[in-house]
């Protein structure tokens, strides 16, 4: 009987309609339709504002590395009073100290460090630009690399990209796939990297963001110490990782020509390799450093080599393998100082 | 699979399709749902799916012994072996290891050395919810509130409808089993209000909740923060779990709706309140229901005298608390929410209607009691609670200061704003409400700045994890 009645039920939803639609097509085009035609006026607006001019140029400083790219790029190309210019990977950044390298050196210097992402011919970017905005002013420039630098088999394609994008005043291109795309498509990108990122500051990550607080801030502090930035962090030798077989990538031959292309001549290129936590290195690594850096220096052409700097330093000077802290960047810079103050003798 | 992803954009979208050629027949709309849940759970994880059908089918088949039983002591057996498992499978997945690791701490505080083995569990994403939902219905069918259900399938879409599943609301059987075994109707105005819900629950996610996350892990992830960051760092957590889990709740019941469904409503402008009681009819109220229903009530409510009451409250919103994680930082949010209940509770009793400066004043009181609650709830230990407290003596401003100011203005003012609209217009849908061209004005420009601000990793909601 339980089971008749049951069966009787399910006969009788199977014969119940799911549900009843108690509007048009033309309403449900309105409610549906209509925001999404206003997101794609709106969409079609900022396009349209870009291409005719009336949006700000984009600048898009929406996290560490892109503000980093665009606070180093936008100084290469100010008129400054810097003779000497540093430039390398984010070792070069963090591990010298444009402010006290200038006192030092009694003369004026200004650090252009990227990220190990980019590749020399990037840095060449900046030195060419640099020595184009302040014709006759530059007189030497500092190839600073890490080791760790020297054996990446390939430079990051979304920072190169960025760096291009912002040095010919395009727009970020889509990444992220079907949702970048669209966003992109959409004037997403326009409206972060022409309005929202000139506005509102990004909060930087982890103890990056405790120690320089927001994109702006970063920016401010990067033009308050010519260029140099300080790794917040600690070395942590039990969590390092990776080894110390370091070796000269082959990429860097012909990379290296195209550096030595955009340094202008009369500019004296000097080049050096920065330190490595002392704990992580074999006993051969001072020897291995210098074979390294006389090889690159002769693709580099290279004027002086900065063969006296130490090739590994203790670890509680270090924030992670490849950055001082601020204490070692102190000391690194002493040594640097010396060192060049004998390369640059006249 | 989250709502603030492009997968879930396809899932639904086709989805849709299917529903639409569903329509002519419930069963087959009801299979749709429930395999659909099923797709929509097991894109986590599908080994806890099994997890999901085993509380689905346990409880629909109590709930068909306790209503054919009519002997007290075989239903109370049933109620018992059904709560068990339910409280079991949660006891088991969410708090073993809190257990585990308090037990081991209090034995070493009495001397005795020893070292816990905590087990490597992963927590099933929505036990919490589910778990809640599948005990009310049981509840209600051995209360005889409601007969149980015959209808499987609905039961199962009932307990998996994938607009709520893992986060809420936790819906009552009473209200919400029965839509299933009935042709819903979806209006114009329905199909209104879930567009609008759906975009305002997405803004909130995406535009608030997830551009305020950095800044509240800037300042409780710091090691010594300082006290104004502190008090910045607990007002931008208030906003962004507001509008992390009020904006999925706005989601869940947008969804259903332009499926027909009606979800009850989870947030009524806590950030109104007056008085503690009055936050927690505001705030979660699906939760907050629950545990008056089932656990404040069912312990005898303010039946049994003042300390009793006061006892009851406390109980309840302990409960509560640990209902949201396996940490005491939770049991203590829990126990300073029941303790304003209980303190306020006299003085609301006997006090006489208060003009506009007392109730700003109430207001004050209130929210500065809720943020303190909100410190204690997003520390995560005791220390954390210690050093945060402690901070908030030391008046040192970051260099940082203003562009953290700057930014919490951008990203709460909006909310805001839109709260004080929503509460002077006396209507939560005021917005769906307004002539078509203005509404899709704001619509269009809410598409704008969740396109803007939607992220390449979707974030997950917060109160995923609980």
């Amino acid at each position: 009987m339980g089971g008749t009645s049951a069966k009787a039920m399910t006969t009788a939803r199977t014969h119940l309609r799911s549900h009843q639609c108690v509007f048009t097509a033309r309403d449900l085009a309105a409610i549906a339709g209509a925001p999404l035609g206003v997101l794609l006026l709106l969409a079609a607006l900022f396009h349209l504002a870009a291409a005719a001019g009336w949006l700000p140029a984009p600048r898009p400083t929406l996290d560490m590395d892109r503000t980093l790219l665009i606070h180093q790029a936008d100084s290469s190309r100010s008129r400054l009073d810097a003779a000497v210019i540093l430039v390398g990977d984010s070792s070069c950044l963090m591990d010298v100290s444009a402010p006290d390298l200038t006192r030092l050196l009694g003369q004026s210097v200004l650090n252009l460090g990227l990220l190990s992402y980019l590749d020399l011919p990037s840095f060449g970017i900046l030195v060419r630009n640099y020595a184009h905005a302040n014709p006759a002013r530059l007189e030497t420039v500092v190839v600073l690399l890490h080791p760790e630098s020297l054996r990446l088999q390939a430079p990051s394609a979304y920072h190169r990209a960025q760096l291009e994008d912002y040095l010919s005043g395009r727009d970020a291109r889509a990444t992220g796939g079907i949702g970048g795309r669209l966003q992109t498509a959409l004037g997403a990108n326009l409206a972060r990297g022409r309005l929202v990122a000139r506005l509102i500051p990004t909060p930087l990550s982890g103890v990056y963001g405790r120690f320089y607080g927001f994109t702006h801030d970063f920016s401010r502090w990067l033009e308050a110490h010519r260029g140099s930035a300080i790794d917040p962090q600690r070395f942590d030798r039990a969590r390092a990782q990776g080894n110390a077989e370091y070796r000269l990538a082959q990429r860097l031959e012909s990379e290296s020509r195209l550096l030595r292309q955009c340094v202008p001549s009369g500019v004296r290129l000097v080049v050096g390799l920065t330190p490595v936590p002392r704990s992580f290195v074999g006993a051969d690594h001072d020897a291995t450093c210098g074979r390294i850096l006389e090889q690159w220096a002769k693709w580099l052409k290279a004027d002086a080599v900065l063969a006296g700097l130490p090739a590994s330093m203790p670890d509680e000077l270090f924030a992670s393998v490849t950055h001082l802290t601020a204490e070692g960047q102190t000391l690194f810079t002493q040594r640097l100082a010396a060192e060049l103050q004998t390369a640059v003798q006249p | 699979m989250l709502f603030n992803s492009v997968v879930f954009l396809q899932f639904f979208g086709a989805f849709l399709l299917l529903y639409y050629l569903a329509r002519n027949n419930l069963v087959a709309r009801n299979v749709l749902i429930v395999l659909a849940s099923y797709l929509f759970y097991g894109w986590w994880d599908y080994r806890f799916l099994s997890l999901l059908v085993f509380s689905s089918l346990l409880d629909y088949g109590v709930a068909r012994a306790l209503d054919r039983c009519a002997i007290p002591g075989h239903r109370k057996l049933w109620l018992a072996l059904s709560l068990a498992t339910s409280l079991g499978l949660l006891g088991f997945f969410k708090y073993c290891n809190f257990f585990i690791d308090s037990a081991a701490v209090l034995l070493t505080q009495l001397g005795l050395h020893v070292e816990p083995r905590t087990l490597n569990i992963v927590l099933p994403v929505g036990i919490s919810f589910y778990t809640f939902q599948t005990m009310s219905y049981t509840l209600d069918v051995y209360r005889r509130t409601m007969p149980a259900t015959r209808d499987l399938l609905g039961f199962l879409a009932y307990v998996a409808f994938f607009p709520q599943l893992v986060a809420g609301p936790i819906e009552r059987a009473s209200r919400l089993l029965p839509q299933f075994s009935q042709t819903r109707v979806i209006t114009r105005q329905r199909l209104i209000e879930g567009v609008w819900l759906m975009i305002w629950g997405m803004f909130k996610k995406v535009v608030v909740a997830d551009n305020l996350a950095p800044l509240v892990e800037m300042v409780f992830d710091h090691p010594a923060p300082a006290g104004p960051m502190v008090i910045l760092g607990t007002v931008a957590f208030a906003f962004q779990i507001y509008g992390d889990f009020s904006g999925y709740s706005d989601i869940a019941r947008g969804l259903a709706s332009v499926l027909g469904f009606e979800l009850m409503l989870n947030f009524n402008l806590p950030y109104a309140a007056t008085s503690p009681r009055d936050f927690w009819r505001r705030w979660h109220i699906s939760l907050s229901t629950w545990l008056r229903d089932y656990l404040y009530i069912a312990l005898g409510g303010n039946r049994r005298g003042v300390w009793r009451t006061r006892f009851n409250l406390l109980a309840t919103m302990l409960l509560g608390g640990l209902w949201h994680g396996a940490a005491w930082s939770f049991v203590l949010w829990g126990l300073w929410h029941g303790l304003g209940l209980v303190l306020t509770r006299p003085a609301q009793s006997h006090a006489p209607a208060a003009g506009p400066r007392g109730r700003l004043l109430r207001w004050a009181a209130t929210m500065l009691f809720v943020l303190y609650g909100w410190l204690l709830f997003r520390a995560g230990s005791f220390a954390h609670i210690v050093d945060l407290t402690s901070a908030l003596a030391c008046w040192e401003w970051p260099a940082w200061g203003r562009s953290y100011l700057m930014n919490l203005m951008t990203f709460t003012l909006p909310l805001a704003l839109a709260q004080l609209g929503q509460a002077r217009a006396g209507d939560l849908m005021a917005p769906a409400r307004w002539p078509a061209s203005s509404r899709a004005l704001l619509q269009g420009i809410l598409l704008l700045a969740i396109v803007v601000f939607w992220q390449k990793e979707a974030a997950p909601f917060i109160y995923f994890q609980f």
